[in-house]
């Protein structure tokens, strides 16, 4: 592949976009309510899995079947309330990997209900392939086709899919950012601050926890469904524990507490992790693939590492406001 | 009164920190709560509060029970509370410090914001005047904009307790204003501890300077050992031989022997 193909960057901000609607979810609670919740794949799983099972088992029509997804992980957030609003911050932390993991494995040993780990190939029963995503690609090819007459040029559906993506994660930010310059925000940044404060001034501190719950997994289903329907084919593999600490990476980059931050910090992130799949140029190329794989790996870690010894607070974050204790 | 308690009881694993402590707060009086360490002064703030439930026993505040009712629910009621250790939000701003402190902010409320950006808005408005004109009182103008984690311990404790008066409660408590904090600014503490009662709220304080408590209680609260001992003006508790009692020990024939011993 050559290193500027754009098919191969449309790709890139795509995943960029769905990363940065992800790490929104995160960010709602992790940022604005300080609740570190280490198992947020599993509202993307929730949502993924909800949505394809409804699409091919029960021929829901998508946009039905995207709200009950929806619903589903939203669910799964008042479950995980319960331990949320009794645990303190470190043993949440914990207790929300497991979650996440018991999701996953659950979605691995459930074959029936799930395909089990082939994924949501299997999800027609044995000699059938099933397809969840026929309808959002008839949609994505509708637009493809209206957006390449609008523009009288030709152009891709991943690219239509990037515009789309990148759409709604602009939206929702500027929903979210709205929120948080609003007083509902201002307690919410007050409890993740000290909670304990804040109820001493009157604020309903359950109450606020639960609504960043509530948010946070809606944010994780929509990011699990685009990612499903990016990839059209999804296995509980592709909900592993990694990808909630994309999304940490993601606001710690772009710089923490600071909502902006996210699309830079995803853009950065995607570039980083996926761009350095390019790296196929002389001298590079005179070693074998195999071995460049696990390079570029080591390269990734090392820049995430190199960047963070230089610039602590991310890019857009404060230095001063990072070294004041909590 | 505006506040009564009535036999309250709790225990920490069979320790009994609070072991039937009854008394009344006057409404527009400062109280002050005194006693040694470990008297359980700090623990019937937590109750009080709501911070921590009580095994047993009755506070009534306004004339409602609020025994059990959860911390946010007390402020609410009109009975806000200040911390021994200020707890002020170091990573937002002094001014974002006192507007959490107002109360009746509908925006607060979700959605609101685009429901009724009107009256949110102008209640923002009053909520921001009334917070300048706060931090004016409290001589933090300067350092508004400033993330209130740069502020020194004595500073914190103005603002916690500006923040605390941001909901125009009917009753303060304060728990140790006056600890660690740089004697120009207790001096200005004081001197607020003071305005409040003359703006008619309830101030109800544990303190330790036995000159402070003297100079502005009007009726001084003296717990031992989990139980009120003795209540009255600071004259009559000072005279009172449980209080120095409790404060110096029973100089029992024992006592009186390691205190000559120890003595030059």
């Amino acid at each position: 592949m050559d290193f500027l193909n754009p098919a191969f960057w449309t790709f890139v901000a795509v995943t960029a976009g769905i990363y940065a609607i992800m790490a929104l979810g995160l960010y709602v609670q992790f940022s604005l309510a300080g609740l570190p919740n280490f198992g947020h794949v599993a509202f993307m799983a929730v949502g993924a899995y909800t949505m394809a099972i409804l699409v091919v088992r029960y021929h829901v029509p998508l946009p039905l079947a995207a709200l009950a997804a929806i619903a589903a992980a939203i669910a799964a957030g008042l479950l995980l309330a319960g331990p949320a609003l009794r645990l303190r911050a470190d043993y949440l932390a914990i207790a929300t990997v497991a979650g996440g993991e018991i999701v996953r494995y659950l979605a691995m040993n459930l074959p029936e209900l799930t395909g089990g780990p082939i994924g949501s190939m299997a999800l027609a029963g044995q000699g059938n392939i099933a397809m969840y995503n026929q309808d959002f690609m008839a949609l994505l090819n509708r637009l493809t086709a209206a957006s390449s007459e609008s523009a009288g040029i030709s152009v891709s559906r991943d690219f239509v899919l990037a515009l789309l993506v990148w759409l709604l994660a602009g939206v929702l930010i500027i929903v979210f950012w709205r929120l948080e310059r609003s007083p509902w925000g201002r307690v919410l940044k007050a409890i993740r601050e000290d909670e304990v404060a804040a109820a001493a001034v009157g604020k309903n501190v359950l109450m606020f926890k639960l609504q960043a719950l509530v948010f946070g997994a809606a944010l994780g289903a929509i990011s699990g469904m685009l990612l499903a329907w990016q990839i059209g084919i999804f296995s509980p593999d592709d909900f592993q524990p990694t990808l909630t600490f994309y999304a940490y990476l993601i606001l710690i980059l772009g710089g923490l507490n600071r909502i902006w931050a996210i699309p830079v910090g995803a853009v950065l992130f995607s570039v980083l992790f996926s761009g350095t799949r390019l790296l196929n140029f002389y001298p590079l190329s005179l070693i074998d693939s195999g071995n460049r794989a696990f390079l570029r790996l080591f390269l990734v870690g090392f820049l995430l590492v190199l960047f963070m010894a230089l610039r602590p607070q991310g890019i857009l974050g404060n230095r001063k406001e990072l070294l004041l204790e909590k | 009164m505006l506040l009564e308690v009535r036999d309250l009881d709790k225990s920490f694993g069979g320790v009994a920190a609070v072991a039937g402590a009854s008394f009344g707060v006057a409404e527009g009086s400062i109280t002050a709560l005194i006693g040694p360490n470990g008297a359980g002064k700090t623990t019937v703030f937590n109750l009080v509060s709501g911070f921590i439930r009580p095994d047993r026993g009755t506070v009534r505040f306004a004339g409602r029970d609020i025994a059990g009712a959860r911390g946010d629910a007390v402020a609410r009621a009109g009975l806000v509370r200040a911390f021994q250790a200020p707890r002020v939000l170091t990573r937002m701003s002094v001014l974002d410090n006192m507007m959490l402190g107002a109360k009746d902010q509908p925006g607060e409320r979700l959605g609101m914001s685009w429901i009724a950006p009107r009256r949110v808005a102008r209640r923002e408005r009053e909520i921001h005047a009334r917070a300048l004109e706060m931090l004016e009182l409290i001589r933090l103008s300067k350092l508004a904009g400033d993330y209130a984690g740069t502020l020194s311990g004595g500073q914190r404790k103005l603002l916690e307790l500006g923040r605390a008066l941001m909901s125009q409660p009917r009753m303060i408590l304060l728990d140790e204003p006056m600890a660690g904090i740089a004697p120009v600014l207790g001096e200005q503490l004081l001197q607020h501890i003071q305005d409040l009662r003359a703006r008619q709220m309830t101030v109800c304080v544990i303190e330790h300077d036995m000159d402070v408590v003297m100079s502005i209680a009007d009726r001084v609260i003296v717990m031992d050992e989990g139980r009120v001992i003795a209540e009255g003006t600071p004259d009559e508790v000072q005279r009172d031989e449980r209080v120095i009692e409790a404060y110096l020990g029973r100089l029992g024939a024992g006592d009186a022997a390691s205190a000559s011993s120890v003595a030059p």
